[in-house]
């Protein structure tokens, strides 16, 4: 089955209930997002936006409250959905007591491959990470980056089409990041979707094509990395813009932030800004502004936030 | 085939783990010195004088008689390593279910193509593997040193092994049960070591029953009786199965304890579930 999308959730809501005293928490609520196949999408984030929770229940490692995840047209918590999928988790604890080789082996047959691809696979994998000379060292002897870059090997493994990071470069030294920025560049023209969790802007600015921001579990803010910080773009302001003009003027490229008073809206071009004029006048919106803007990835994360906390 | 290659590697790592974590090498050692025990029993003035007296290695009694105090030794010994076993396989598989829940491990245990209970059974099936082991190992070994001793092998001695791997595969569901819900390795030994002590109090029920005054003191007795699963019955059973006794009910303690222990694995499967991690 051929999909459009590698990941799509709809309304995916997770509460977490404390047992006694019955308090709600609302870890992710509403989310509705999509993620198309060969892309690379960065979710951005503040501690406890939501982050991670809505990577484990796209993982089925936290069953939602509502909605449904859906991983390349299958729903996620079919076990099949998870077959194309490879996954480095936040603060991941790897048995010590297996060797690099081991672990991958471990992991790679849980995944479904057979011993003798397993056999051929593990040493191409090791060298990819440059680890092929620690492969028979137990893993309690392992830095904290050499664990991350075995964790890598260990996602990368089964050959995914799913590229699951959950905070990829935490802990890791600049030359760690480094080399794991590089065998991530290496899956470019691949038609790996990599899905990467992280609070490095910077990182995520230079990797990812798509970004999506959460804030207090909702979506504050989705679009192409490009449009969000175009260098010579244009900042549109308006209010009154009924949603389903917002729908078409994300279809134009454009990004819909919400600003105090109605949108912000980001146009790489002029044609594009025009056009998000046409439409949001046609809608019967109000234009309160039009300017030139230039910005980075961390000034729309910041914005973004902040636009949150004033609302 | 994939699926076999997945519950493999589980059952595999669960092997490995227990290697690591010296629980492996742990029942080993302690099998080896109840062995160690048994050879030195064998060895001393006074189990030689019964030995002699009962003419194992002369021919100047009856052959039944012989073979009477040969396969009540058997089913004696039988029930100190169902005990001993049984008590080691519960401490030393403890711990093995709250490990693989631990944050980081399990979210990407969960990741894989696996459903929920297969991780689970993969766990639950590599404990029984390792402690299996440990059971064959133990009973065989004593069953060598008094067939060696003695030339009388008894092979109904070996039921010892499937009986003892039963009841720990019962207490095991209980231990998978309090370690999902809890992920306290203690809390899993504390029960599963309650529910044999309570089994074998409850077993006396022919004796209780009697010095109880009120009918329903009486049936919940009884009821409790028929839940828990029948440690000490299914010892009892085991005992008089090894002496040859034909009247022996080993079929109730048998499919009660089956029944429970399914419904609590059952119930551990599905708190498994519905847990987010």
């Amino acid at each position: 089955m051929t999909t459009e999308y590698a990941i799509e959730t709809s309304g995916l809501e997770k509460v977490y209930r404390s047992r006694f005293r019955g308090r709600e928490i609302r870890a992710v609520s509403n989310l509705t997002l999509r993620v198309p196949v060969g892309v690379k999408f960065g979710l951005l984030g503040p501690n406890g936006a939501g982050k991670t929770t809505f990577v484990k229940m796209l993982l089925s490692a936290v069953n939602p409250t509502t909605g449904r995840a859906v991983l390349f047209g299958k729903d996620a918590r079919d076990p099949e959905a998870r077959r194309p999928v490879g996954y480095l988790p936040e603060n991941h604890r790897f048995p010590t007591y297996l060797t690099g080789s081991g672990m991958l082996d471990f992991y790679a047959a849980l995944s479904g491959m057979q011993p003798s691809a397993r056999k051929k696979r593990i040493p191409e994998l090791l060298d990819l990470v440059g680890l092929s000379t620690w492969g028979d060292v137990r893993l309690k002897k392992y830095s904290k980056g050499m664990l991350q870059r075995l964790g890598l090997a260990q996602a990368l493994i089964h050959s995914p089409r799913l590229l699951v990071l959950d905070e990829p470069t935490d802990g890791v030294d600049p030359v760690g990041r480094r080399e794991i920025r590089d065998i991530l560049n290496g899956l470019t023209g691949t038609g790996v979707t990599v899905f990467i969790n992280s609070h490095l802007l910077s990182e995520v600015e230079a990797f990812c094509e798509y970004v999506a921001i959460l804030r207090k579990g909702e979506l504050a803010l989705e679009g192409k990395v490009s449009s969000l910080i175009a260098g010579r773009g244009f900042r549109v302001c308006a209010s009154g813009v009924p949603e389903e003009a917002l729908a078409e003027i994300k279809v134009l490229g454009a990004a819909v932030l919400p600003a105090p008073d109605g949108v912000e809206i980001q146009a790489v071009t002029r044609e594009q800004a025009n056009l998000a004029i046409d439409r949001i006048r046609a809608a019967g919106g109000m234009i309160d502004s039009v300017a030139a803007s230039s910005s980075s990835l961390e000034d729309v994360f910041i914005r973004t936030l902040q636009t949150g906390k004033a609302a | 085939m994939k699926k076999t290659s997945a519950l493999r590697a589980l059952i595999s790592d669960t092997f490995q783990e227990a290697r690591a974590r010296w629980l492996f090498w742990g029942l080993f050692a302690l099998s080896s010195l109840l062995i160690a025990i048994f050879l030195f029993v064998l060895k001393i003035d006074l189990v030689q004088g019964a030995v002699t007296f009962m003419g194992i290695q002369s021919t100047s009694r009856p052959v039944g008689d012989i073979e009477r105090f040969v396969n009540s030794s058997y089913s004696w010994v039988s029930i100190v390593l169902y005990i001993w076993g049984t008590f080691l396989a519960v401490f030393a598989s403890a711990g093995l279910i709250p490990s693989v829940l631990e944050a980081g491990r399990i979210s990407l245990l969960l990741s894989k193509p696996l459903t929920r209970t297969r991780l689970l059974m993969g766990r639950y099936l590599g404990n029984i593997a390792v402690v299996s082991l440990n059971h064959i190992y133990l009973i065989c070994s004593v069953w060598i040193i008094i067939g060696i001793k003695t030339h009388i092998w008894e092979p109904r001695f070996l039921l010892a092994i499937p009986i003892s791997i039963f009841i720990f595969a019962v207490l095991l569901c209980v231990v998978v049960l309090i370690g999902v819900i809890s992920e306290s390795a203690a809390l899993s030994v504390m029960v599963a070591v309650a529910l044999m002590l309570v089994s074998t109090i409850l077993a006396q029920r022919q004796i209780v029953v009697k010095l109880l005054s009120s009918q329903w003191s009486r049936d919940l007795w009884m009821a409790f009786y028929w839940i828990i699963p029948k440690v000490f019955d299914l010892g009892s059973a085991m005992k008089q199965l090894i002496l040859f006794d034909r009247q022996v009910d080993w079929i109730t303690p048998i499919w009660t304890s089956a029944l429970f222990g399914m419904v609590v694995l059952w119930t551990a499967v599905y708190a498994f579930q519905k847990r987010d991690f």
